[in-house]
Parts: structure tokens; sequence; C-alpha cells
């Protein structure tokens, strides 16, 4: 306790050693944060359009500059160019035209509709995970998935913590009827099937990223609440906060410079686990189809996709895994972060 | 703290009819549903069949089938949305009358007096008296049994349109949940088979995770840090880290003979009934096994990380206690001071956790119910919902809210019996 009052940066720094310390912990927290920075990048790194064509002494750049027909660059096919032919059509050519393709060359979205592409593929070479039920290559779409679900959990949690922290906060600085009525809010809230009420309204309105975000965060706010609510009314009977009020702090300043920082132990140990819990609720969504809009690659959907083909293994063990070893990590940052704020002594019996 | 608990139990009323309002009001709110979705099915058979008759002129106006207005009146009442909300919602609770056996009853112009036949030979006579319906018997008494109301949009050019219909108090606080949409029976009766299969594996996969966790969780506290502890964190991680459905799914991969051993069935709660029927006893035993292995283990792994856990940090706290330095230091024996006096302080937060995990398990599982296709009480209210079958939705969000509350207070019970220091004020 008598740690807690004093958050300062060296504590905090403290804190950052500690779980540098925790080698599993850390080098997950390394990994991913590498893989989510990478993963901003993906159209460069796994995308159906070229990095750079030179055609005839002129440069393009496809990968930004977005559609260009094939005819463009003297490709005989209807609409969009397809790069990966024209790489190799100018090379068995030997002509002075080249282009550079990103690393991984399909893109999460080209179905058969694109030529060359076939359904149910095993992995091979070219596609590494097998291809799905329309064509589209697993890997990519693996990758695109990594992305959106690790950004929907991060500002899902986020969201939740702004609400919880205000709501949860203010239950317990002002507490009497305030908090009475939220009490009951919540009890009522909690005690509804929340996915249900989620996939009620998702079967409404089909959902954007963000519509989703808000559907889930109206019904998934209510963890952070108690927490904070305890929190805070902890904290609000301590010295400091009546030395700050007894200096004419207003409300707002005492909950949220003096007594948040005071708060901050259990919203920072609770967050990669809500995060786990933001990735997984997205896969759930997605598999029974009330999550992102099609043909937003989810892992959820390629379940879904996966268990009704259940002979094409890689089309389910593909993005259980891709989920497994993202959550994993998430965990082993967690228990690190714990280990890290909330140290605890067990004495061994042995 | 029996006052306690009786408060509780009266919070629940409130609290009840709270989540109740708001999911009449969501569901009700919704556009697309079963109004629509009825007429929409209507307008779709009317145009097939004109299709294939090979004339559609004169039910087409505008490229979409008109329902006929009395049609039209016919289905509102049926799904009750000739009534406005909270009279819904009072109905549907069983504090408003209800109105049942619909007659249509029509006043031509300057016509006040009208016979109708009310079934099995009854007469009953209509009096228009300004803008009410009067209904007499045969014997031209009052009728206490039928009631009659002017239909104010159905009437119009003169001719006066009314039902006479009779009334009764149900909902659901008499039993009667509804008739459902899509199945065309009483819901309780759907619910109750898909209720029991879903508890059956519900309650299965909770005493297994208890009888697998506690123990577990003892044994890793007692040899925190050994080689035993370390690998069975690294399966408590593992089986945090995928969640049921997905395991599920892996499993059926696996061993439902896909692309690789062909051990269990694809899915189903058992083989189906004409088969189940002919089998004897011991082999519908063996049957009902053989199917329940793979979603069982589905089912379990959701608690089985978080209830080890609880189990072996609960336990580690109470032996860094002092009582337990005293009791070795009065020279007890190491297995009573563990298992008489520790364990017993140690089962308290998971004897706490008994009613949430009671709720979840009972009503939250039709992620695992749709992988391993196993018609079971979760994916009736997620089937319900697509379908917009609203009794049984509505139906089935009451009795998991039910089941919630209940769980609540079995939670508050469990501690208090487990605790006796524990006092609810």
């Amino acid at each position: 306790m008598a740690e807690q009052k004093e958050i300062s940066l060296s504590i905090l720094k403290k804190r950052w050693l500690k779980f540098k310390t925790l080698k599993r912990g850390y080098y997950s927290f390394v990994i991913l944060i590498i893989l989510y920075g990478l993963s901003w990048f993906l159209p460069l790194l796994i995308n159906n359009r070229a990095l750079v064509v030179s055609y005839e002494g002129e440069l393009f750049f496809p990968v930004i500059s977005g559609y260009h027909a094939g005819s463009e660059f003297g490709q005989d096919v209807p609409g969009e160019t397809i790069y990966r032919e024209l790489k190799t059509s100018w090379k068995q050519e030997g002509s002075e035209n080249w282009l550079l393709m990103p690393p991984y060359p399909y893109s999460p979205y080209e179905d058969i509709t694109v030529q060359g592409n076939k359904m149910y593929e095993a992995p091979s070479d070219s596609h590494w995970l097998g291809t799905d039920n329309t064509g589209r290559d697993v890997f990519a779409r693996l990758c695109y998935a990594f992305n959106i679900s690790i950004s929907f959990a991060l500002v899902l949690t986020i969201l939740n913590y702004i609400i919880g922290v205000i709501i949860g906060g203010s239950m317990g600085y002002f507490g009497g009827k305030f908090d009475l009525f939220f009490q009951r809010l919540i009890e009522i809230w909690s005690s509804l099937p929340m996915l249900f009420v989620i996939i009620i309204i998702s079967s409404i309105i089909r959902p954007s990223f963000f519509l989703l975000i808000f559907i889930y965060t109206i019904v998934n706010w209510i963890g952070m609440t108690y927490l904070m609510r305890a929190e805070f009314y902890r904290e609000k009977s301590k010295d400091y906060v009546a030395a700050a009020l007894s200096m004419g702090q207003t409300n707002f300043k005492v909950m949220f410079k003096h007594i948040l920082p005071n708060s901050l132990v259990p919203v920072i140990t609770y967050f990669p686990f809500a995060v786990v819990g933001g990735i997984s609720a997205l896969v759930g969504l997605d598999y029974l189809g009330f999550g992102m809009p099609p043909p937003t690659p989810s892992w959820g959907q390629m379940l879904d996709v996966g268990l009704q083909n259940i002979s094409k293994w890689w089309m389910v063990f593909a993005p259980v895994s891709a989920q497994f070893v993202t959550l994993i990590m998430v965990v082993f940052i967690g228990e690190a972060v714990r280990e890290a704020f909330d140290p605890k002594v067990y004495s061994r019996l042995r | 703290m029996t006052t306690y608990f009786i408060r509780r139990i009266l919070l629940m009323v409130p609290t009840f009819l709270g989540s109740t309002v708001l999911i009449f009001i969501i569901l009700q709110m919704a556009p697309g549903g079963p109004l629509e979705r009825t007429i929409q099915q209507l307008q779709a058979g009317a145009m097939q069949q004109g299709e294939s008759i090979g004339n559609v002129g004169d039910v087409m106006s505008g490229g979409s089938t008109v329902l006929p207005e009395s049609a039209m009146r016919e289905l509102k009442r049926f799904y009750g949305f000739d009534k406005p909300i909270y009279q819904r919602y009072l109905i549907w609770l069983g504090v408003w009358p209800r109105e049942t056996k619909h007659r249509e009853v029509e006043f031509s112009n300057g016509v006040t007096k009208v016979q109708k036949n009310v079934g099995r030979g009854n007469y009953m006579t209509l009096q228009l008296d300004g803008d009410r319906v009067i209904v007499y018997t045969e014997d031209g008494v009052v009728s206490d049994v039928w009631k009659a109301a002017i239909d104010q949009e159905g009437s119009k050019d003169g001719v006066i349109l009314a039902t006479i219909f009779q009334t009764e108090f149900s909902g659901i606080l008499t039993g009667n949940l509804g008739t459902s949409y899509t199945y065309d029976q009483p819901v309780t009766e759907v619910m109750a088979p898909r209720f029991k299969i879903s508890v059956f594996f519900g309650l299965t996969g909770l005493i297994l995770s208890y009888v697998v966790c506690i123990p577990l969780g003892i044994r890793k506290a007692l040899n925190h840090g050994s080689a035993f502890d370390f690998l069975s964190s690294v399966t408590i991680f593992v089986a945090y880290s995928i969640p049921g459905f997905a395991l599920g799914g892996v499993l059926l991969v696996l061993f439902g003979g896909g692309s690789f051993w062909d051990v269990f069935p694809l899915g189903g709660f058992r083989s189906p009934s004409e088969i189940w029927e002919a089998m004897t006893f011991w082999e519908q035993v063996k049957d009902q096994l053989w199917h329940a292995v793979l979603p069982i283990i589905a089912w379990s792994i959701g608690s089985f990380a978080g209830l080890t856990v609880l189990m072996k940090n609960s336990l580690l706290e109470n032996i860094s206690q002092d009582y337990i330095r005293t009791a070795f230091a009065k020279g007890l024996q190491e297995k009573r001071v563990i298992w008489v006096h520790a364990i017993r302080n140690s089962v308290i937060p998971i004897a706490s956790g008994i009613g949430g995990i009671i709720g979840v398990v009972i009503a939250g599982s039709y992620l695992i119910e749709k992988v391993f296709d196993i018609d079971g009480f979760g994916k009736m209210g997620f089937e319900a919902i697509i379908d917009r079958d609203y009794p049984i939705t509505l139906g089935f969000l009451v009795i998991v809210v039910i089941i919630r509350l209940v769980a609540n207070i079995l939670s508050d019970i469990a501690l208090a019996t487990v605790d006796p220091r524990i006092r609810f004020k």
C-alpha cells in the first residue's frame, strides 16, 4: 500500500526494469510490438500489386497509386494488371521493363476471379498456408487479420478504460445517489447476456470497424468500473485528497490529477487480459458472422469457412494457430506486467 | 444474514424487470422484425407463384406484391404489433389482458347491431355504442367472456370494423412464454429438450473441471517452482490462450475424420433417433459418451486455466500466512497443516466463483454448440435471433437472466457457507 502511494517516474522505471528481467514477457512484448508495427506496412509486404514498375522508361508505383489496367503495361488481361504474370512474362521475353513485387505477392482479397488462382490449394511454396474456399491466400489474410484484431482489441480496451475510469471513478468518488443509480444500472446491464445483445444489434445494422467497437463498448465498459470504483473509493479517504481539496482544487482535478495516477496499478495489470478478451471476442463474433463486414480478413471468418471444409486442415489450423500464438504472447506480457507491478512473495513449502 | 438474502432476492425483481424492459425495447425497435419478414416471405411466395402461372399483372404493383389490408391486420394482430410497446411488454409479462380468439366483425353503413358466430354454434350480438362496442350473449346479457373493440385503422367509408375477442392474463409470470413463430410450438416445449442438452454438457464440464483443477492447483501450490509446476503452467497458458470453440475446431479436424484420425463423430448430441432407439442401454451410454468427449473438452477448457490458477494462488497465499507457521511451530504434521488448516481457507475464492461459472456454463456456450452442431440451448437462442423468432429470443434471454441472477445469489450463499467470518449486511 505504501508503495502505491508514490508512483513517480522512479517507481515506474523500477517496474519497467523488473519487467525487462522477466524474459518470457519481455520478449513477447518486443516481438508483438515489432509485428504490430510491421503490420501497418502490410500493403508493402504482402500484396498483389507491384511496388515499382518500370515500363518503357517510366516508373510506376502501383502499391500507392492503386488501380492500373493491364493494357497500361501492355498486358492482355481484362481489368487490372496481374503483376505476378507480368513479371514472369517480362523475364521470359528478356525485356527492358522490370517490376519489383512485394516479398509475398498475394493480396488478401484476390479470389478465383483473378486468373491463375485456385480454390482449396494445399500449403505450398507459393501459397504458404494454402488458399480458402474462394481462392484467397490464407497466409495473406492471416497477416491482415492480425493487424485488425490487435487494433480492434487495443481501441476497444482503451475506450472501455476511458468510460470505466470516468464512470467507475465518479461512482467511487462521489458515492451516494450517483453511486447507487449506476450500481443498479450496472447490475441490470451485467445480467444481460452481452454477446447476444451484440448479435441482436449487429443483425440489425451491419457493423463497420468503428461501429463494432462502439457496440462492443456499450456492452463492455462494466468490467473496468468495478475496479475503478473500488480504487477511487479507497483513495478518496486518504489525506492527500483532503489536502488537495482544502487547497481549493476542483473535483475534476482531484479525480484525474491526484487520484487517478495512484489508481493505475490495477488498470495497467489488467490491460493485457482485457486485450486478450477483445481479440477473443472479435474472433467469436466473426465466427458467428456478426463481426467485421466481409470480405475483411478475420480469423473468426477463416475459422468458420475452415470448419465448413473440415478436410482442408490448413484452413482451420492457420487461424487457430495465429490466434493462439498472438494470445499466448499477450498472456505472457500480462503475466510479466502483473509480476512487475504487483509482486507477491510466496514462501515455498519445500 | 437471512434478511440479507431476502433483500437480495427482492432486489432481483427490479433488476429482472429492468433487464427485460431493455431486451424488449432493443428487440421491438429493431427493423426487420417478424412482421416485415413474414410480409417479405409472403411476397416472395406470391411472386414465385405468379411467375409459375405466368400472369402476374394483378398481384404486382411497382415490382412488389401488396398484401391485402385484412391480411396485414391479421398479421399485425398475430405478432401483437397493433398495440403500443408498453402494452406489449405488460401483456408479455402477463399483467395486462392478452386478447385471444380474434374474430373480425363488420358494421356496414348505418348498421349498429351485428350477430357473430363465435364457434360451437354460439352467437354473440354486437351493439355499436358511440366508439365502444358492447357484446351481448344470446340471453341478452352483457357477456363477461367476450369483449369487442373498434379497429380504428381498418374502419373507413362509413364501414366500421371491429374485433371480438376473449382476454386472459397470460405471460411469463404465469409461465406462458408464448408460441414460437418458427417451430410453431409453445416456447417452453421448444426449450425443454434443448435446455437439458446444454445442462448435460454444462454440468459434466463443470464437475470435470472442478475434479481436475482443484487437485491440480493444490499439487502445483505444494510443488511451487518445481518441474511439475512449470510444465503444468505451460499447459495452463496454452489452455488460457485458446478459446473453447477454436479448440473444438482443432479437435474436430484432428479426430473427426477429416484429414487425420477418424475417432470421434463430427458432431451432434447423440446418434440420430432412429439409430438411438434401436440401441441397448449400454450401447446408448457408449454412444452418448462417444459424442460427448470432444465437446466436453472444449467446454471445460474455458474454466480450466482460471480455476487451477485461482486454486494454486489461493493456497500459496494461505501457506505464507502466520497461522500456518504457527501450526508448523506447534509440531503438527505437514499433512494436517495443509489439508485441515490451509486447504479449508483456500477453497473460499473457489466457492464464491461457483455461481458465475454455473451461469456461464449453462447459458454461454452457443459457440461450442455451433462448432459441434449440438442442438442445445445456446444454439436455439442464436438461431431465434437470426430468424427473428421473438417469443423464443425473449424466453431465452429471460431464462439466461434468471439463471445469472440466481447464480449470483448462489455465489453469496456458497461464500457464506464456506467462510463463517463473512457477515452480509
